[in-house]
């Protein structure tokens, strides 16, 4: 969601503006405004951070005019605000300006005309009818949008501030791409108050699960890198929204995940399950996308990516193998070579997986050092990036480490929420369910099966850890229940360490879960009570597992076994509906299983 | 009282060598007895690496000797400890390194301070991006008189190395080749790089490390900046000799007759 502030007047507020990062700035040119601008400085729109656009502000004003502004500063955007006709903002248009056309919206707007506009426009303006042509303080009715169905993103502008900001949050517009805030956070004419404007862009990121423009969530995230991954880092960050929000590469990736991956994958009404609970449980089948995991869905996009950035090599590392076959297989389709890290322990325990990266063409290194699991295999992948940074391109397969990772492939795992609601409201009638629950690792497969029902009041989100031997028996990976704040890979969140600062090592049955940290995205959540955050323990998941296979026919992978396990400790009411995302299938663990089956003879 | 890089560059600004050793490793209580012996066998600026558990900056060597140092009982609280003293023994600039969780954990501006009471002159903390330290650390820094010691890679553009000089105190630390530390890719090839910062007329003196582990690789990396940093090449020493004021000033010799 675009952020922009419009407004500014004065040097020293339009720094503290910019210091919170907004994606537009707006500088009104409009005579008759209160808040025009008298003497701009143009050297601070100069040494304004990179990610913030400018845009002027022009009311029915000479076209010579607007275009000597427009030079002579150098702004990104004029906003056209007045009643200026569709060749009026055409001969700008051949002038090589991008323009955002405002139009004042009531219960009369003739929204067909603006085809007539569209052409010649980046985005439309939204305000509220006034005669003073805005500023007025003072929103609309929203509703009048459902009007609007050109292909052409909009900003929702009008009276917007902290009061209402909710329910302009509440409102969805599939054109919906900005917000435009004014009168109501300033404190004069002009002057827009720091702590409102910090505040309301908060609000906003949050919403959307967006980091703001430095990748923190809250005071979660960041990238807190050595200088050596600096220039790879932002590589990414630089480049990352612009690609993947690219007509080409949304199409691309669309169709890779429809015929390649076999999405969207089915939610499945389990009548055992739901019968035992006495509550409707549904299954989301990730185990049946591609390669058997949710992990498909990032690595389809992140490998896409790394072509369009002209990448010879991909790295990565994985702790369960998913994500490593999932790479493998993305690299595969892509013709791109891929070394995959592994931790020592986890190639002895997913075995299986090991031997499908091989026959996918993927190089295997295993990665020594600690507890030889997943943080290890991070570890050494981000050491060989460090030592290959020109070419090579690290595809993080879960929403850790530095930003842009988690906000990357939490939009390429937001697919699984955005076809649960599809299809509960096939099933159901309803969109929204009672409860999702999710395993949680990084919390990858987590925050795809949440977060398209983030903040809505009625679903409640529960992220089930990895409990080990149990959480206090110092064999565990239960990151958030025990974590304090601090850094891993590149990220500020809560992860399991002394007081010191040191790492500790995980314990989980579950290669997939034996992680010492979690997603800053989570922390955050965790933090605002926007999740649930519980743990069950090793025997528990591997109980679940088994009788999930004998009743459904579907053998769970063991980490999404903990997902399954903990509907034995919930209470429910008698409709309740409940999804359970089932992130991947459980052929990778057939040996465990079978351990476990040896050690408990008797009971099964 | 004037920092002590400081000090030091204003004398001398070639030939500098300065040797990284973790604090803990070989055992944990060698720390002051090291830098002793590097101070008295003649290095010109000491770093004392606290330990953290994944190094992500770091190769194999640093890798195990942190790994040992933790097992040993390292910890920030510990070295601050040790060090009370240190500067009864020796008047050689002294510069922590490790990582930002330790010092999170620990406390930044705690950790600001008790280096000032101590007599510290510098940090380098490599997972410490400069805008978080422009934020949130800096005040703390700029009070303690603490140098931070940025790094600067072959890949760091002109544009950002200026921005880095710019926010720097003491000296900076000019990564000689894209890698961790102990690494030892040949730093001939990358002369146009060394070039390439010298001509930007940086304000800060410059040292060079990664990869400098003899005579050689530290006289070719003194051409183009004041001096190096030894780290692998020290530790591995350490773990293949016993510790003796001898065996240091053997190894320091080795570098600089
Ligand atoms: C099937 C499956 N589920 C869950 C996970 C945990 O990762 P995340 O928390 O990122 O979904 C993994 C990781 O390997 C996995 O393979």
């Amino acid at each position: 969601m675009n952020i922009k502030i419009c407004g500014l007047r004065e040097s020293k507020n339009i720094k503290q503006i910019a210091a919170l990062k907004p994606d537009f700035l707006g500088f009104i040119f409009y005579e008759k405004s209160k808040r025009v601008v008298k003497k701009l400085d143009k050297s601070i729109l100069k040494y304004l951070p990179d990610s913030i656009k400018t845009v002027a502000v022009f009311v029915n004003q000479d076209l010579e005019e607007v275009t000597e502004i427009m030079n002579y500063y150098g702004f990104d955007y004029a906003q056209i605000h007045g009643n200026e006709s569709p060749e009026y903002c055409k001969s700008l248009f051949l002038e090589n300006i991008k323009i955002i056309k405002a139009f004042g919206i009531d219960e009369s707007f003739d929204f067909y005309k603006l085809n007539e506009y569209k052409d010649f426009c980046e985005f439309f303006l939204f305000d509220t009818k006034d005669i003073n042509y805005g500023g007025s303080g003072k929103t609309f009715n929203w509703e009048i949008l459902n009007k609007y169905n050109i292909q052409k993103p909009f900003f929702l502008s009008g009276g917007i501030g902290l009061d209402n900001i909710d329910k302009v949050l509440k409102f969805k517009h599939p054109m919906l791409s900005g917000i435009d805030l004014n009168s109501k956070l300033e404190t004069s004419y002009g002057y827009k108050s720091k702590e409102k404007t910090n505040k309301i862009i908060k609000i906003i990121h949050m919403k959307y699960i967006e980091p703001d423009n430095n990748g923190y969530y809250g005071e979660y995230g960041g990238a807190f890198i050595p200088e050596m991954l600096y220039p790879n880092v932002k590589e990414l960050q630089d480049n990352y929204l612009e690609i993947i929000n690219s007509e080409n590469f949304v199409s691309e990736y669309a169709s890779l995940l429809n015929d390649y991956a076999g999405r969207p994958t089915p939610l499945f009404y389990s009548e055992s399950l739901s019968k035992k609970y006495s509550a409707n449980i549904f299954i989301k089948r990730e185990d049946l996308n591609h390669t058997g995991s949710h992990k498909l869905n990032n690595t389809l996009g992140q490998v896409l990516l790394a072509k369009k950035l002209n990448k010879k090599r991909v790295i990565a590392e994985t702790g369960a193998g998913q994500h490593g076959v999932a790479t493998a297989t993305a690299c595969a389709l892509a013709e791109i070579s891929c070394t995959i890290y592994m931790g020592e322990k986890d190639i002895k325990r997913q075995a299986n997986n090991v031997d499908r990266m091989k026959l996918l063409g993927a190089e295997i290194v295993a990665a020594d050092g600690g507890s030889k699991s997943l943080k290890d295999a991070i570890n050494h992948a981000i050491r060989e990036w460090i030592n290959n940074p020109v070419d090579t391109y690290y595809l993080l397969g879960s929403i850790v480490g530095p930003h842009p990772y988690p906000d990357m492939v939490t939009r390429f795992q937001s697919v699984i929420s955005r076809e649960i609601k599809q299809q509960l409201k096939t099933k159901t009638g309803s969109e929204d369910p009672d409860y999702v629950i999710a395993c949680i690792g990084g919390g990858s497969n987590a925050i795809g099966a949440f977060y398209h029902f983030i903040n809505n009041e009625k679903t409640k989100l529960i992220a089930v850890e990895a409990g080990g031997k149990g959480v206090n028996s110092g064999k565990t990976a239960a990151s958030i229940t025990l974590g304090k704040k601090g850094i891993i890979h590149g990220s500020k969140t809560y992860l399991m360490q002394t007081e010191d600062g040191q790492i500790v090592e995980p314990h989980s049955v579950s290669a997939g879960l034996d992680y010492p940290g979690i997603g800053p995205a989570h922390a955050y959540l965790y933090d605002t009570n926007s999740i649930e955050v519980t743990s069950v323990v090793d025997k528990e998941a591997l109980d679940a597992a088994f009788d999930f296979s004998k009743k459904e026919g579907i053998i769970p992978a063991l980490e999404s076994a903990h997902a399954l396990a903990y509907l034995n400790k919930m209470k429910f009411k008698k409709n309740d509906v409940v999804v359970v995302n089932l992130s991947g299938r459980g052929e990778k663990d057939m040996e465990i299983y079978q351990e476990y089956l040896k050690d408990n003879n008797c009971k099964n | 009282m004037e920092n002590r890089i400081t000090k030091l560059f204003k004398r001398k600004n070639k030939d500098i060598l300065s040797v990284y050793f973790t604090a803990g490793y070989p055992s944990l209580n060698d720390t002051v007895d090291i830098i002793d012996y590097l101070s008295k066998a003649g290095v010109d600026i000491i770093e004392v690496g606290f330990p953290f558990s994944d190094p992500l900056a770091d190769g194999p060597v640093i890798q195990e000797s942190s790994k040992k140092a933790i097992e040993n009982g390292m910890t920030l609280k510990v070295l601050f400890e040790q060090l009370k003293d240190i500067r009864k023994i020796t008047e050689v600039p002294l510069v922590l390194m490790g990582y930002h969780n330790v010092v999170l954990q620990y406390g930044e501006q705690e950790f600001a301070e008790i280096c000032s009471q101590i007599g510290i002159d510098g940090a380098i903390i490599p997972d410490m991006p400069i805008e978080y330290y422009n934020d949130r650390v800096k005040k703390y820094f700029l009070k303690s008189n603490l140098s931070k010691i940025f790094l600067i890679t072959p890949q760091t553009s002109d544009k950002r190395a200026e921005l880095i000089d710019k926010q720097s105190n003491g000296f900076l630390y000019m990564v000689s080749s894209d890698s961790v530390t102990g690494a030892n890719k040949s730093i001939s090839d990358r002369t146009s790089y060394f070039k390439r910062i010298n001509d930007l007329n940086l304000q800060n003196p410059r040292l060079t490390g990664f990869g400098i582990y003899n005579k050689e690789t530290f006289d070719s990396a003194c051409k183009y900046s004041s001096g190096a940093i030894i780290g692998s090449a020290f530790i591995k020493n350490l773990a293949e000799n016993s510790l003796s004021f001898e065996n240091v000033q053997k190894f320091i010799k080795s570098i600089k007759p």
